[in-house]
């Protein structure tokens, strides 16, 4: 069987239009914010409509394009436990114009969602396999639905180990979740980061330096990975040094996007769209496309 | 042509025929500016029709696809709540003497904004159009070469109304529900084809064949740009010369890339409103991180041609992308129109391909 | 929704636009004249994105008043009033002396001649200037007493027939984009292109010989060219016959030292470029601000108009701006009369006197530089600064901002809050050129009309009415309609003779007529390569295409930002490794007028021993670097081959 990421049940535009017309949001207000990082901002986020809310749904790896009013749109990730009806969260760091106007949202202001936009993370797909998650700094945040809805549904997956690195212990993202993890039994979580402090006790140095402490098996086991784009390029050499084959390596790409609806030409290599036939791919499929020179 | 849905309209009626189309919705047709200067735009009375124009830089396709588009209002009025409105500008419209490339090409683009997703504005406008299109007796310019991109002079399927002036008449013939209901209101004036008619129009398409001066042999091209096969070296000497004026795509009539911006209006509201956008920009693809995956002249030359000419966007989108209306030539400050970036391509390859190959190449 | 045809308000190539508007200010389509002879139905990046440039959110659209040290809202009326008795106050108080006007290169000609009128005419003062002085003033007295000619010689279209071409000092390829496309036209049929720049540009691929000089140096070199046409006689037949030939030729006697060392091109090199460009005529030549930014700007564009004279050849000036031809052919310079008259001619002056009705003083008035730096010492008392940001175009960016600041009274008309009208005392919201009617002159002597496609956003008024306004407060009355004005113009310049709103919607405008005077060799000095240990690094300052002079109307499309990188500066490998430098940190780059920080990139197009610095939008600019030093002759700062220092920032 040779691995592809999973089609989504919904997709703005597609399964459904909820809104006025397919380029028109629908309101969501911010219930809480956390800060994860000095630059990066998590955000929970209700939709007003209460009975919309019921009805929306999504799965690890599809993204929305939030509408700050003011300032124009962006796409995140969904960052939070796909399971969860009432809410759902965007990470975000502060980079463009759109993102540093979102940072400075209170509570209570209101903001314009479109979505969900996107594939998905193969989670169905790999049940009984055995599963390495690799991710860095901000790239945690698309992989954290995955792992949430793994870790509800642990039994229908074989070994899971988990690889973060950051560039320092202040900037992971979700420490609180990395702390559960870490006590977990039934997961292998390892840390690192590149600068150590006087409390850091994990590894020092780039993710790619915790592979000879994992104990996986490359042919049975499937490879998530979100991060830097240099990160993937070494994680990607190594993994496949280590016998994955190129549909088990899977990973989540990021271009400049602007519609959502696979319109407006900025997201697209070579044919594909990537709001529509993206963001997640395989090795496989990303060598096939030779504008990613792999 | 079906015989059956062949018509004459003599052109001592076309005002009137015309004016009666104008009760059911605003005319868009070629206009005399300044200095020999023509556009497509809204005339009061078919008198203003220029019947004779040659051909026009700005492509109707922007009666479809505006080059700028207000989508929707929001107001972030009291206390902090957001009030949305939907702005839907889709009036009528007939376009009148518009060509068969350009007719193509809003078909191509009806197809990519119809499917799989549908872009309203794009729909209600094209709803609301009906195209009345001129066949070519002669290519309007030196650089045209639809004929070599199946998309002219004229068109055997995909029009709604196609006319060709036959000296004292056009022949006028019907090719879409949209042409017979347009038809309706004038139908009296038109009288069924002759042989004389048909064969008048034969010969006018033998004609017209002949007096191409631009050619575009785009097989070759396609082949090498779907197999990747084209060097980084020959896209950066192309490249090496680019302007990065967007002219080629802002009036290219298949283009269909657009940014949006919400923009701040004097009354505190905002509009976001979508425009025209080049991938020949360096900024287009450009992140916020600052990395932008296509850096270069060359690489973004590359992107033109492979959204224009590669396999899989042939396959999804039904034809290559380009209808060979020839203004990506005349608009360019250099010499990347299309015709000229695929003869370079073919003979830079030469270098490139294996000995017993070279035979076989043009 | 009737398309409007204009002229482009961005460059001097002067390109004609249709534009559509949808409503108040807002456009719906925009696209070129196909049938105008320069944008022969195409335009460049600026050009396609005028529209958002200058209808940008943030215009300014009520006059603004400074009270209790903040910008108010303020009416014109009081705008108005408050200005002219200010400078009622210096007038009585001191004399009109003690007041200065800098004008636009960018406002229409009646705007621009109607400036020269009320600062002459009306004020009395003899301190009236362009923004030419900070750009390419240089070519005006070089140019007369040359060609005989302050503009260019040829047309865009005629460009594209030359034989040889010789760009000297000029990104025309990103900054004048028709006339680089009409350069790459004519190198495709055979022409002989000699570009002469330190750094490399995208002229590179049509060029067939291209020189990387020294910064700095470039007298040295062209006056070995011009001794190498007149020693190998390379020259026409007719040209010993021309005035100054012997005086030429002498003045060439002076050997210069080893010229490779000099100027980083050596004998061969020129006997090449020599060769060249004699043996294939028609010749242009063209020079841009790499020259006219330079030291001895003056010295040089005579020299480069030598080289054009003896080879049988036309100049062709590449000046930027939209209207600087018309700025400059209307007076707007401070030691002539509209039309190239000499202020120190008595004749010129009795016609002035009549026509304006007014007394004008035998010597020039101040610079704009010198006021600028009046400012500071208190002569200027009030100053008025139109369509220019100044703050940011100035050199000694530093004391310049400080003299700004210092002045009593100043009033800045503008369509932005720009770094120079934060420091005004009053604030005149000007419009657009979509949105007033009048004319420019283009780089080919083309008079064109400019017409109203919007009505002016929010109060803002045009640059006609704001100057109309301020003679009525000070006792005279202006026309306010452009026809009017443009008629007095016609009747009273000779260059405009005959031009009238009639024939130019006849017409793709009316060209004033150049040749006449006959051509004059004028001497080559010899050129001086400065060296400064302190400052061991020349910069080379470009300018990048989607960006215009400060950036003030290119910054608001969100398009031509999106183009804009980071802040940059570039060095040679070689050099960056010298100094420890690793790219992608901060770097400082200091004179010893300023200093600023950039990201360091390393380019190997950047020459040893000097360090790039692109022009971006407002902020550092590299104009920080350059002190008041001057072209002797033009006035002009030195801004181009300043001595630095490079550092890493710590």
């Amino acid at each position: 069987m040779v691995l592809t990421p999973a089609k989504p049940r919904k997709m703005w535009g597609v399964t459904d239009q909820p809104s006025e017309n397919l380029y028109m949001p629908m309101i969501a207000v911010v219930d809480e914010i956390f800060d994860e990082t000095p630059d990066t901002k998590t955000f929970r986020l209700c939709f007003e409509d209460k009975e919309y809310a019921k009805s929306f749904s999504w799965e690890p790896g599809q993204f929305v394009e939030v509408t700050i009013f003011g300032a124009g749109e962006a796409p995140i990730g969904f960052a939070s436990n796909p399971l969860e009806k009432s809410f759902f969260e965007l990470t975000v760091v502060a980079r463009g114009k759109v993102t540093q106007m979102m940072h400075e949202l209170k509570r209570g202001d209101q903001v314009g969602i479109r979505g969900p936009f996107g594939n998905c993370w193969p989670l169905e797909a790999v049940k009984g396999m055995d599963l390495l998650v690799v991710s860095g700094g901000c790239g945690l945040a698309p992989l954290r639905p995955a792992i949430l809805q793994i870790l509800a549904n642990r039994k229908d997956y074989g070994e899971f180990w988990m690889l973060y690195g950051a560039r320092t212990p202040a900037d992971r993202d979700f420490k609180y979740d990395l702390e559960e993890w870490a006590k977990r039994d039934d997961m292998h979580l390892l840390q690192t980061v590149d600068i150590g402090d006087d409390t850091w006790k994990d590894n020092v140095g780039v993710v790619t330096t915790l592979f000879d402490k994992i104990k996986i098996d490359a042919r049975n086991t499937v490879a998530l990975n979100c991060g830097p784009a240099i990160m993937i390029k070494f994680v990607t050499i190594g993994l496949l040094k280590m016998g994955f084959s190129e549909d088990r390596l899977v990973t989540s790409l990021e271009r400049y996007m602007k519609c959502g609806v696979g319109k407006c030409g900025h997201c697209c290599v070579n044919h594909v769209y990537l709001c529509t036939e993206g963001p997640v791919f395989t090795y496989q499929q990303m060598r096939a496309l030779p504008e990613l020179k792999l | 042509m079906k015989a059956s849905e062949t018509w004459v309209l003599k052109k001592t009626d076309v005002s009137k025929f015309f004016a009666g189309v104008a009760k059911e919705m605003r005319l868009v047709a070629p206009r005399y500016l300044f200095g020999g200067d023509v556009t497509f735009g809204v005339v009061e009375s078919p008198g203003e029709i220029a019947w004779d124009y040659g051909h026009v830089i700005y492509p109707p396709k922007r009666f479809l696809l505006p080059h700028y588009e207000d989508m929707f209002r929001y107001e972030c009025g009291p206390p902090r709540r957001i009030r949305l409105e939907a702005i839907n500008e889709a009036p009528p419209q007939a376009i009148l003497g518009i060509r068969s490339c350009d007719v193509s090409a809003i078909r191509f683009q009806e197809k990519f904004f119809g499917s799989p997703i549908v872009d309203p504005y794009y729909k209600a406008r094209s709803d609301s159009t009906v195209l009345f299109s001129l066949v070519c007796n002669a290519p309007p310019k030196k650089e045209c070469f639809c004929i070599c991109c199946d998309a002219g002079p004229y068109l055997n399927a995909g029009f709604d109304v196609q006319l060709t002036d036959l000296g004292d008449r056009f022949l006028y013939e019907i090719g879409s529900e949209k042409g017979t209901k347009a038809t309706e209101a004038g139908a009296s004036m038109l009288v069924k084809a002759g042989s004389d008619d048909i064969a008048e129009r034969r010969r006018i398409e033998v004609q017209a064949d002949l007096l191409f001066e631009t050619t575009a042999y785009l097989a070759k091209a396609i082949d090498f740009i779907s197999a990747d096969e084209v060097p980084d070296e020959i896209w950066e000497e192309l490249g090496s010369t680019c302007f990065r004026c967007g002219a080629c795509t802002n009036l290219c009539p298949v283009c269909t890339c657009y940014t949006v911006d919400d923009r701040a209006e004097a009354d505190g509201s905002f509009t976001r409103c979508r425009s025209w956008d080049s991938c020949q920009y360096a900024g287009f693809t450009r992140e916020a991180s600052g990395h932008n995956p296509r850096p270069t002249f060359g690489s973004r030359v590359q992107r033109r041609f492979y959204h224009k000419t590669s396999y899989p966007y042939i396959m999804r989108d039904g034809r290559h992308g380009c209808v060979g209306c020839g203004r990506c030539i005349s608009a360019c400050l250099t010499k990347l129109g299309v015709p000229d970036v695929v003869k370079r391509i073919r003979r830079g390859m030469h270098k490139y391909l294996p000995a017993q190959d070279r035979a076989a190449e043009v | 929704m009737n398309p409007v045809l204009t002229t482009c308000g961005f460059c001097s190539c002067g390109c004609a636009l249709y534009i559509e508007s949808a409503a108040a200010a807002r456009v719906a389509s925009l696209y070129p004249s196909a049938n105008h002879p320069v944008s022969s139905g195409r335009l460049c990046m600026k050009g396609w994105n005028a529209t958002p440039a200058v209808l940008g959110v943030d215009r300014l659209t009520r006059p603004l008043i400074r009270k209790r040290d903040r910008l108010e809202p303020a009416s014109w009326d009081e705008a108005i009033s408050f200005t002219a008795s200010s400078l009622k106050r210096f007038i009585s108080d001191i004399g009109p002396q003690s007041v200065g006007i800098i004008g636009s290169a960018k406002t229409t000609n009646e705007e621009c001649y109607s400036l020269a009128r009320l600062a002459r005419g009306v004020i009395g003062t003899p301190n009236i200037d362009g923004a030419c002085r900070l750009y390419d003033a240089s070519i005006i007295h070089a140019l007369l007493q040359t060609t005989g000619t302050a503009a260019p010689q040829v047309d865009v279209n005629a460009v594209a027939h030359a034989g040889s071409i010789l760009v000297v000092g000029a990104n025309v390829m990103e900054q004048l984009a028709h006339v680089g496309s009409r350069i790459e036209d004519a190198a495709d049929n055979g022409c002989k292109v000699v570009a002469v720049d330190p750094r490399t540009s995208r002229l590179a691929p049509h060029t067939s010989l291209f020189l990387h000089p020294y910064p700095g140096a470039d007298l040295i070199w062209a006056r070995a060219l011009v001794k190498a046409i007149i020693d190998r006689k390379l020259y026409v037949d007719s040209a010993p016959e021309a005035p100054g030939f012997e005086e030429l030729r002498s003045s060439l006697d002076e050997a210069a030292g080893g010229l490779k060392a000099a100027c980083g091109i050596d004998a061969g090199e020129i006997m090449e470029m020599a060769e060249t460009l004699a043996e294939n005529p028609p010749l242009v030549v063209m020079f841009g601000l790499g020259v006219l930014q330079q030291l001895q700007s003056t010295e040089i564009v005579k020299a480069l108009a030598d080289v054009a004279i003896l080879l049988g050849g036309s100049v062709m000036p590449l000046r930027g701006q939209n209207n600087a031809q018309g700025a400059c052919d209307l007076g707007l310079v401070c030691d002539l009369l509209p039309g190239y008259a000499l202020l120190t001619n008595p004749a010129a002056r009795k016609v002035w006197e009549v026509i304006w009705d007014c007394q004008l003083p035998a010597k020039p008035g101040m610079s704009a530089v010198d006021m600028i730096r009046a400012c500071q010492s208190g002569e200027i008392k009030g100053l008025m600064v139109f369509g220019e940001n100044v703050a940011l175009s100035a050199p000694s960016t530093e004391e310049s901002l400080e003299a700004l600041d210092r002045v009593e009274f100043l009033a800045v008309s503008d369509l932005y809050l720009t770094e120079t009208a934060r420091l005004a005392d009053v604030v005149f919201p000007a419009c657009s050129f979509l949105e007033k009617d009048g004319t420019f002159t283009n780089i080919e002597r083309r008079v064109q009309r400019v017409r109203r496609a919007f009505e002016p956003m929010g109060d803002s008024r045009s640059d006609l009415d704001i100057i109309a306004d301020l003679a009525s407060a000070l006792g005279a009355e202006f026309p306010r309609d452009p026809r009017k004005v443009m008629a007095e113009i016609a009747t009273s310049v000779s260059l405009y003779k005959g031009v009238s709103y009639d024939k130019l919607d006849e017409s793709w405008g009316q060209q004033w007529p150049a040749g006449g005077a006959k051509a004059k060799l004028a001497p080559v000095s010899v050129g001086v390569a400065a060296k400064d240990e302190a400052y061991p690094f020349r910069i080379i300052a470009s300018r990048i295409n989607y960006h215009q002079q400060t950036g003030t109307m290119s910054a608001r499309s969100s398009v031509l930002a999106r183009e804009y990188p980071e802040t940059y500066a570039e060095l040679n490998e070689a050099d960056a490794e010298g100094l420890g430098l690793r790219s992608g940190r901060p770097i400082r780059i200091s004179s010893k007028s300023g200093s600023l920080v950039r990201t360091l990139m390393l380019s190997d197009s950047v020459p040893l021993g000097c360090v790039h610095v692109p022009h971006f939008f407002g902020g550092d600019s590299p104009n920080m670097l350059a002190s008041y030093e001057c072209d002797p002759v033009s006035g002009v700062p030195a801004y181009k081959a300043l001595a630095v220092n490079v550092e890493a920032v710590k």
